[in-house]
């Protein structure tokens, strides 16, 4: 009841009911419309520059906890790190120079089939700036964005592996959809025998969905990418097969995968370029136009 | 009056404060901790929030759950509106019992804190279903746990500037 005479006291503006009812209404249209449509990457980018400096802020201290830290480790763990380092190096020049000899073949029977070798293959180090807490999406937030001319749909790895894909790019920051976050689907293929899949996250893991009964699938196969969609290069590993289970009643396989790449505990990760240069969509063949009724556009179909 | 907390004089809220400690539950949030500890942590924002809530009704409304709901939602990079639901629903319940929670002791607000927060974490989980999310399992509900253990403390550290004489 408000009278004209209230003292200010007890007036308090309009009752919380109403105000709930104000508030639950926004809320859902927010729901919807973010969720169905996506109308709020706006609002998102602009809030999201707001919350920047409060991130930096709050990863200050634990950057410095960080240093001191690392300042004071111990010289045996040192030494040990040191001589791990030095036998990988070997491994990897070794690598390298075998690499370097393919890559030149490749380069020669490329410019021989007139191909533009021109992969670009420049590549952004970039600093997980925290991890989102809703256990729902499995995101990370990096610390560039479109002031490093990221786009959506960059392919981000660490040392190990396939990490997962650029979502959603704001002006100062990025958003990573991790290859375990649901809807997450990559081209892959079994690096032993070159068998194409689709590997799903379904929310906390990896699996291979969808592959016969009779795949040459077996416990430790290597997954990597395999490139044929126009995003990831291929060849980067993305997980390793942990379980084969063949059950005659299903129609395919269950393939259980761990991703190799440290998926939620990288600090630094490599935002790579898209694999791009897709050759376009071979046309569609003619097709002769029939007599219909009506008055069609000929490329309906 | 609650039984172990004698009736006491405080001096006058600040409206400063109010948004001090809402802006330090959020750097809280946004702290990057390791993976594992998000399945236990309590959400801060709405525990600073339901103590002004219960505290400080006039000062804090639906309004205000409202909009730190939105920054919750950024801040976690959840969809946008699941934190802001919950947080305004949640507020109106504690509102509507505003005035019985005051006078309840630290132990019976615990409690009542306890049920709000699952209330909290329950409408997040519907929000999320719906949009097609898989359930994440029953951990979800630890933390409201672990924030009603948290309360008392809460309500002592939040009560400490505004003793007249610190005992």
């Amino acid at each position: 009841m408000d009278f004209a005479n209230t003292p200010s006291f007890f007036r308090s503006g309009p009752k919380p009911g109403t105000r709930l009812l104000l508030c639950a209404l926004a809320s859902i249209a927010l729901l919807v419309g973010d969720s169905r449509y996506g109308l709020m990457e706006q609002a998102r980018d602009g809030m999201s520059l707001v919350l920047y400096p409060l991130q930096r802020a709050v990863n200050l201290p634990l950057g410095l906890v960080r240093h001191v830290s690392d300042y004071f480790t111990v010289q045996a763990d040192l030494k040990s790190e040191n001589d791990q380092l030095r036998t990988r190096q070997l491994e990897m020049s070794a690598r390298l120079a075998r690499l370097e000899t393919l890559e030149r073949e490749l380069n020669e029977l490329r410019s021989l089939n007139a191909i533009k070798a021109s992969r670009n293959d420049a590549a952004q180090l970039a600093e997980t700036l925290y991890t989102g807490r809703d256990p729902f999406s499995y995101k990370i937030i990096i610390d560039k964005g479109a002031d490093a001319h990221l786009q959506p749909g960059q392919p981000v790895v660490d040392g190990r592996g396939l990490l997962g894909q650029i979502t959603r790019v704001q002006p100062l920051t990025a958003e990573v959809s991790l290859i375990i976050d649901k809807n997450q689907m990559v081209p892959v293929m079994i690096a032993r025998t070159g068998e194409r899949a689709i590997l799903y996250g379904y929310g906390g893991g990896v699996e291979i969905r969808y592959l016969p009964l009779h795949a040459d699938v077996r416990e430790n196969d290597m997954v990597v990418t395999s490139g044929i969609d126009g995003l990831y290069q291929e060849g980067t590993p993305v997980a390793r097969v942990s379980k084969v289970e063949r059950n005659a009643g299903a129609a395919f396989s269950r393939i259980t995968t761990e991703p190799v790449a440290g998926v939620q505990q990288t600090r630094f990760v490599l935002v790579l370029q898209q694999k791009g240069q897709t050759p376009p969509r071979p046309a569609e063949p003619v097709v002769p136009v029939k007599k219909t009724k009506g008055k069609k556009p000929a490329d309906s179909e | 009056m609650s039984f172990d907390r004698p009736k006491e004089l405080l001096k006058p809220v600040k409206r400063r404060f109010i948004f001090m400690t809402l802006l330090l539950a959020v750097l809280v949030e946004m702290i990057p901790l390791p993976h594992g500890s998000t399945r236990w942590l309590p959400d801060f924002i709405s525990l600073v929030l339901l103590y002004w809530l219960i505290n400080q009704p006039r000062r804090v409304n639906v309004g205000i759950a409202f909009l730190m709901g939105l920054v919750a939602d950024i801040a976690t990079a959840g969809m946008l509106g699941q934190h802001a639901l919950a947080y305004s629903t949640t507020a109106y319940l504690a509102l509507s019992r505003q005035r019985q929670l005051v006078m309840f002791n630290l132990g019976q607000q615990a409690l009542a804190v306890l049920g709000l927060m699952l209330c909290n974490q329950s409408i997040m989980v519907v929000a999320r279903m719906l949009s097609g999310s898989a359930f994440v399992g029953w951990s979800y509900f630890l933390p409201p746990l672990i924030g009603a253990l948290l309360w008392p403390l809460l309500t002592k550290l939040l009560l400490l500037p505004y003793r007249h004489h610190s005992v």
